[in-house]
């Protein structure tokens, strides 16, 4: 097959006004992303975001209420255009990998290159770029679900396709093996040099694979933005305890500043020159000192441990304070451990975040709780 | 290559045990048990086997008569048509209710699939009373002078009956692998540059073609052991041939070996289907959790013929025996043909029934046991013997139990026993089957509880293993009952001088062309064939 990959300046994908609804449900409702050539973009979102329909609107299996995709410059859907799905040069990984059950893991990496001359070169390289050579002759059920995993996604590859799309690929995968698989998918797609649009609900599979990340909720995407961006600046109070732990709290805003309980912050983000008044902001648990003093140093208020979490190397605490206001923060290696009950003060460091204007209506403390992720409470 | 992890589930799928269970030894009695009645599931075959290589060198001649020929290319052929008819029939309609926006889909669903339960001598019997040269259509063109119809006996009228009989064999395994097949699989191959057609071609219809293969050989094992529509129908297949040459002659070594050839047929055919089912099995394991709903075609222009083709199908297999039934039911009251014969019919029919499933429920037990608690190379070799009933056609096995009575135990010839007895032999594995399932359900954990507390092994198998058990048992019996109460050759061959029951009552008048007495039996039985087919359906929806 002949290279048509597009030049490097047009985007692999590029959507605008998508919306596709479903009865009352509005599972895409005005959605834009754009996919720059060879870069992988992570779509992170709760179940029933909406983020698997946008995967196969892309791929011309689901055709849009309104809106238009281009996918390497050429419209495929919308104004008109509908490009069925087997001449969209969409590759997709599915998440329950869909090989074909009754070829070999040869024939299945070959299946769409049939027209192609070069068929046995291409699908050979592709089988070593999975490390997967010898297992050419084997049947799908042969092998394990790892296995099935790279098939699956040298069979989307073959064909060199404008963009591969990977549905919650690693879904159906145990946790160990998933940690493994996605640093050697990464790896794979760098290889192929192919863009990429992974869509997860797994934050750290989104923070760690994408070289973007879109944060998608309700049908639309509330930020897009390299994932330190996304944690450090997030674009909206969603995003914000959506990606990490976050902990939004209230404070008087002025001239790029915010002046929280705890004392002043430094605005940062495209909003912050314009954030004046009320508002609330993000302050994540690394941004908070614990100290554990009974009465706290002067001029700071105490705060009760409610509970504890263990993460690794630090320790996460809820604390509570006398107000009712209740916040995680994070102890390092240096603080003794503290028991729930426990009396601490809280020192704010030096914390560049952002702010989000607070309605009438909005209550503050408004936490991501990590506990939903079904850690153990010590 | 091969992931141990991979192979390790697959087993677990096979039902092999748990992960974290090493099989256990079974206790002598049990293991006792089930060998015996592994030898005793296997004695018509072995002694069917020393019968016909016994034959002196005179009846060996018979094998290469052209009769013998005759006999096994007829059914051949048979079996080919009926292997093509109802691949022909099922996997469209088994498509038809599955993808597509076909009207009253879910209604067609079950409709399509009951003609399974009507035995073949009630549709041939139905279709004789209705087409035949004295059936009910020519009565009703007799005033138009139509005074002859084409014969519906033969090649044609046998299988036109075994297709409408068996096709829902190739419905079932068709569209259960439509419903397990991941529909992500076909939106794959799209995606990789197939149009629909290509799709269908490259990545669906060679997905299916085990499990419509393993419907269409279940089918035309149907067709090879059948014995009550070909006879009725006038078709020398093997069943009808060896029923003749039984009846006919005093030397039964003949008999013996056209059994001998049609079991040599049935294996081979038996065989296939095993292995085709597994490969199925290993196709549509794919997906897990996340399987969307198959998507559904638009027929369009063609939602309508399709529904005529359902109507047409349900027509011919359900509705036209019910009507003809019904019509000549009608006949039967006004002629005044006696009750007593059906109530007789019907209280033989549920002695022989009864028996048949106590028995094959007691002997299934220490299978079903062994096989599920204990599982070794030796309670598979065990638990496959028993399945010997489900490859033999009725036909040899009583053949087989009529030689064993007469020549080893004459007490027992012509006796209600012996016929229970080959019942519960050749029905064993339905009940193994319910048994089995359900043993596997209990779990050992609720009878070491029981240790735990004080019972010894026996009592606590009595007082909380069976207890539990009983659902599947009664399931078990009764789906033996049914199929024992349709059953016709083993009843013709077995069945004690003046024993009647409603099977052999329907054959011995609808072979003579009493279609107005064989009206009432017949009626029952297609309202037993109801009772079979919820039962299967409410079985189906429990899962399994």
């Amino acid at each position: 097959m002949t290279d048509r990959r597009p030049a490097p300046n047009v985007p692999a994908v590029r959507i605008t006004g998508l919306r596709r609804q479903y009865g009352q449900v509005h599972a895409v409702d005005g959605l834009d992303l754009e996919v720059r050539p060879g870069e992988m973009l992570t779509v992170l979102g709760p179940s029933g975001c909406g983020k698997t329909t946008v995967l196969r609107l892309i791929a011309g299996l689901e055709t849009p209420d309104a809106g238009t995709i281009e996918i390497g410059g050429r419209r495929v859907a919308g104004s008109g255009a509908s490009v069925p799905p087997e001449r969209r040069r969409v590759g997709m990984v599915f998440q329950d990998f869909a090989l074909f059950p009754h070829l070999s893991v040869r024939d299945n990496v070959g299946y769409g290159l049939r027209r192609d001359p070069d068929r046995e070169v291409r699908v050979r390289e592709l089988l070593d770029l999975i490390d997967l050579a010898d297992a050419a002759g084997h049947m799908p059920y042969q092998l394990s679900g790892g296995m099935q995993q790279r098939v699956a996604l040298a069979r989307a590859l073959a064909p060199r396709p404008d963009v591969v799309l990977l549905d919650e690929p690693f879904s159906n995968l145990d946790a160990a093996l998933r940690t493994q698989l996605r640093g050697e998918v990464r790896e794979i797609l760098r290889a192929a040099g192919t863009a990429s649009i992974f869509v997860t609900h797994d934050q750290d599979e989104a923070l760690t694979l994408g070289d973007r990340m879109a944060v998608m909720v309700r049908g639309r995407v509330e930020q897009c933005a390299p994932p330190e961006v996304v944690y450090g600046e997030p674009a909206t109070p969603f995003a914000a305890t959506f990606v990490g732990i976050a902990n939004l709290v209230p404070a008087e805003c002025h001239a790029s500043q915010a002046i929280t309980r705890f004392g002043a912050v430094r605005l940062v983000g495209p909003r912050a020159a314009r954030a004046e008044g009320r508002a609330l902001v993000v302050l994540r648990p690394e941004h908070l000192d614990v100290l554990e003093a009974p009465d706290g140093p002067a001029g700071l208020d105490a705060w009760q441990v409610l509970r504890r979490r263990f993460a690794g190397t630090e320790i996460l605490y809820e604390v509570v304070a006398a107000d009712g206001e209740r916040l995680w923060v994070e102890a390092g290696p240096g603080v003794r451990r503290l028991r729930v009950g426990d009396s601490v003060a809280l020192r704010l460091r030096d914390v560049e975040t952002v702010a989000f204007p607070s309605g009438p209506s909005t209550s503050a403390g408004a936490v991501s709780d990590p506990l939903i992720e079904g850690s153990t409470v010590a | 290559m091969l992931d141990a992890d991979a192979v390790q589930s697959r087993r677990l799928l096979a039902g092999f045990g748990r992960r974290d269970e090493p099989a256990r030894r079974a206790p002598w009695p049990l293991l006792a048990a089930g060998l015996a009645i592994a030898g005793l599931a296997l004695l018509p075959l072995v002694y069917l086997v020393v019968r016909a290589f016994g034959a002196d060198a005179a009846s060996l001649d018979l094998v290469v008569r052209p009769r013998t020929f005759t006999v096994a290319a007829s059914t051949v052929a048979l079996a080919l048509l009926v292997g093509l008819g109802t691949v022909g029939l099922g996997v469209p309609i088994a498509w038809l209710t599955t993808r597509t926006d076909l009207p009253a889909r879910r209604a067609w669903a079950v409709l399509t699939v009951v003609p399974l339960a009507i035995p073949s001598y009630v549709t041939g019997f139905a279709f004789l009373a209705a087409f035949g040269p004295r059936g009910a259509l020519q009565g009703l063109l007799a005033p138009f002078g139509v005074e002859r119809l084409p014969s519906i006996g033969g090649l044609f009228g046998a299988t036109l009956v075994l297709v409408l009989v068996t096709y829902p064999y190739v419905v079932l395994s068709t569209r259960s692998a439509i419903l397990r097949t991941d529909p992500s699989v076909e939106d794959a191959a799209r995606l990789l540059g197939d149009r629909r057609v290509a799709v269908f071609r490259r990545v669906t219809l060679p997905v299916l073609i085990p499990a419509i293969a393993a419907g269409a050989l279940l089918a035309v094992l149907y067709a090879l052991s059948d014995f009550g529509a070909v006879s009725l129908l006038q078709f020398d297949s093997f069943s009808r041939a060896i029923y003749v040459q039984y009846r006919a002659s005093f030397d039964r070594s003949l008999a013996a070996i056209l059994a001998l050839m049609l079991v040599g047929m049935t294996l081979a055919v038996t065989w296939g289907e095993a292995r085709l089912r597994r490969r199925a099995g290993s196709y549509v394991t794919g997906g897990r959790s996340t399987r969307r709903p198959p998507t559904i075609v638009p027929l369009g222009r063609w939602r309508w013929p399709a529904f005529g083709l359902c109507v047409a199908v349900v027509g011919l297999a359900l509705a036209v025996p019910a009507g003809t039934i019904a019509w000549w039911l009608l006949r039967a009251v006004g002629q005044g043909e006696p009750v007593r014969l059906v109530v007789d019919g019907t209280v033989n029919s549920f002695i022989a029934g009864g028996g048949a499933a106590l028995g094959a429920v007691a002997l299934a037990l220490p299978i079903g046991l062994l096989v599920a608690r204990f599982p070794s190379r030796l309670a598979s070799l065990v638990e496959g013997a028993t399945y010997t009933g489900f490859a033999l056609p009725g036909i040899v096995i009583a053949l087989s139990v009529v030689f064993l009575a007469t020549n080893v135990v004459p007490v027992l010839y012509q006796t209600l026993a012996l016929l229970v007895l080959a019942y519960a032999i050749r029905f064993l594995p339905q009940a193994v089957g319910a048994v089995r399932a359900a043993v596997v359900g209990v779990g050992p954990r609720v009878e070491e509880a029981g240790r735990s507390l004080g019972d010894g092994p026996v009592r606590a198998f009595v007082r909380l293993t069976l207890p539990l058990l009983r659902p599947a048992l009664v399931a078990g019996g009764a789906l033996v009952f049914l199929t024992t109460v349709k059953e016709l050759p083993m009843a013709l061959l077995l069945g004690p001088i003046g024993f009647e029951t409603l099977a052999t009552e329907i054959w011995d008048a609808a072979s003579e062309g009493f279609y107005a007495r064989a009206a009432g039996p017949a009626m029952l039985l297609l309202a037993l064939s109801a009772a079979t087919v919820a039962i299967l359906l409410r079985s189906d929806e429990t899962g399994r």
